[in-house]
């Protein structure tokens, strides 16, 4: 197995494309508090404002982090096909589930390190514009931190499972970006119609819309004055992590059928 | 020592490969020849358990994906340009050296052995084909193995390079390796190989030496030109052999040995000025032998249209 996760950290380290994704990543979210402090500081720094700012806005629905950190993911396993390198890859390394197995534990440190790097760099800005950070360390502003590092942790591993389903890169990026970017929100949308209302009950089960509640501060709203009953953080973080696995269930199985 | 029982792959209903099994000795080069969509490359890619089918093969008595560290065993090169555009060739080397604790010395020492030293760090999107060949071959050499795989090594080489590689396997046979090498280029396979495993629509159709593939696959014909010839050849098919006429007006007698058309010539009083053999080569022996197996056929190429009188001013 050190084998395998030597093989996968040599990988991810010499591509170039890791270094500019974890940067842009880094970058984006720390705009976010560079821009509350250039123009938000007579604001009170109640709790939601801290994990909001030191999450990069990805708790309204902006996860910059998680979304270059998901393409990382795709390219993990989606690369290997669409460079043919799988080929290679196999002969070098030929029991395909220790291969799978790497690439889970390496892209999931890379994730967590990398967040908690972007989590340090934004609770720095906050510091450097409003001289505290409040709350940081108790909860809810801890709970929510943790949740937004899992919640990054669960979006790299659907990028990475979808990349290994699809054996490519663009149908993985386009479903990462679609679906909870435009079909949940739909469907959540198309929930406050009367006569659709039978999609409320389904919108707690909705993974991306699901894995946002990781994130929250206060109870869930969706905005729209609709109950959808959602579970608590933990309980809809399940919803994502059951998503994240059922898909890598699926892709793990397939390689492990499919032809190289 | 490679021994492959059984080997099968089905594609729907295309069967690829059709129960394969062969042995490949150490110490000589064991071509692999078939015509395109033979199956040559399925049936590589099913001993290295990149595809699924049935059958097994043992390397050194061992099945690939049992292999612990498998680089320091069996080399591979399957496709011609399989790594990322942009990372340099010997980080893609050092990649898989790290999977089969093979140290960052021994990727150097490889890239200055196939001649990439001076572009190792270069990216290899602007590798030539024949680099990239070099590149793969690296790759398979990585881990010094005794046995190695090799899928059309010498596509997109220049004629320096096939002749390099053409040299380096046969040295890395004399070396007691076992050397597994598929190639299209019959000429190559003529100066290369030893041995050769013959396949046509995924079926064994040869597993011997390569002469014995030339005396199995050719008929051996015998020249005569002599000024009596028409008599001669009245006399030849008396004796029971056949005769025809070739363009040079030389005769071309088949089913009868070069001694024994000589004895008759004696016996006949026959004047000769030229007696010899001509023997196949790879080539056609191996048209003969995969004739009916190609996969996929040309049509043939449309005659030239026959000029008529006059001139075409344009």
């Amino acid at each position: 197995m050190l084998d395998a996760l030597r093989f996968e950290w040599m990988r991810l380290t010499t591509l170039r494309s890791t270094y500019w994704l974890v940067g842009i990543g880094l970058l984006a979210a720390a705009a976010i508090p560079v821009i509350f402090g250039l123009t938000a500081t007579d604001e009170d720094l109640i709790p939601e404002f801290v994990a909001l700012a030191v999450n990069g806005g990805a708790s309204f629905g902006i996860p910059f982090l998680a979304v270059f950190m998901a393409v990382i993911g795709i390219f993990a396993t989606g690369h290997e096909y669409r460079h043919g390198t799988i080929q290679p890859t196999l002969t070098a390394l030929p029991q395909r589930s220790r291969l799978i197995l790497a690439k889970i534990l390496v892209v999931s440190a890379a994730t967590i390190a990398v967040t908690a790097v972007s989590m340090a760099i934004n609770a720095g800005v906050v510091l450097v514009f409003f001289g505290e950070v409040p709350g940081l360390f108790d909860d809810p502003v801890r709970s929510a931190l943790l949740g937004y590092m899992i919640y990054t942790l669960i979006y790299t591993l659907v990028g990475l499972g979808l990349g290994l389903l699809f054996r490519g890169v663009p149908s993985a990026l386009v479903v990462i970006f679609l679906m909870p970017l435009i079909i949940e929100n739909v469907i959540v949308g198309l929930s406050s119609i009367p006569t659709l209302d039978w999609l409320v009950p389904l919108v707690k089960f909705l993974p991306f819309t699901a894995g946002t509640l990781l994130m929250s501060v206060g109870p869930a709203d969706m905005g729209m004055g609709t109950d959808f009953d959602f579970f608590d953080r933990w309980g809809s973080g399940a919803v994502f992590a059951g998503f994240a696995a059922v898909i890598i269930a699926a892709a793990w199985t397939l390689f492990k059928k499919r032809d190289a | 020592m490679i021994t492959a029982k059984g080997l099968y792959k089905r594609y729907r209903k295309t069967v690829a490969v059709n129960h394969l099994s062969f042995d490949v000795r150490p110490g000589v080069v064991t071509g692999f020849l078939g015509p395109n969509g033979s199956g040559k490359s399925t049936t590589m890619r099913l001993m290295l358990g990149l595809d699924h089918g049935e059958g097994q093969t043992l390397f050194d008595g061992e099945a690939f994906t049992d292999i612990r560290r498998p680089m320091n065993k069996v080399g591979t090169l399957l496709e011609a340009k399989p790594f990322h555009p942009t990372r340099s060739a010997r980080n893609h080397l050092r990649m898989l050296a790290s999977a089969n604790g093979v140290g960052d010395k021994r990727v150097d020492e490889v890239m200055e052995l196939v001649g990439l030293g001076s572009v190792k760090r270069k990216k290899p999107k602007g590798y030539s084909l024949g680099m990239a060949q070099r590149l793969g071959l690296a790759q398979a050499l990585l881990g010094d193995p005794r046995i190695l795989l090799l899928d059309e090594p010498t596509n997109g080489l220049d004629p320096h390079g096939i002749h390099w590689m053409r040299d380096m396997l046969k040295h890395l046979a004399s070396e007691g390796r076992t050397i597994f090498v598929s190639s299209h280029l019959l000429s190559e396979m003529q100066l290369m190989a030893d041995e050769l495993v013959v396949i046509g629509r995924g079926h064994m159709i040869f597993n011997g030496d390569v002469d014995q593939f030339v005396r199995d696959f050719t008929q051996s014909t015998v020249i005569v030109r002599s000024p009596s010839a028409e008599g001669f050849t009245a006399a030849l098919e008396g004796a029971g052999a056949e005769v025809a006429k070739g363009k040079d007006g030389e005769l071309i007698v088949s089913g009868m040995e070069i001694g024994a058309v000589g004895h008759l010539a004696f016996t006949e009083n026959v004047e000769l000025s030229e007696l010899s053999t001509r023997s196949a080569s790879l080539e056609e022996a191996f048209m003969s032998a995969t004739g009916s197996s190609e996969e996929f056929i040309a049509a043939e190429p449309i005659a030239p249209a026959t000029k008529t009188g006059g001139s075409a001013n344009a």
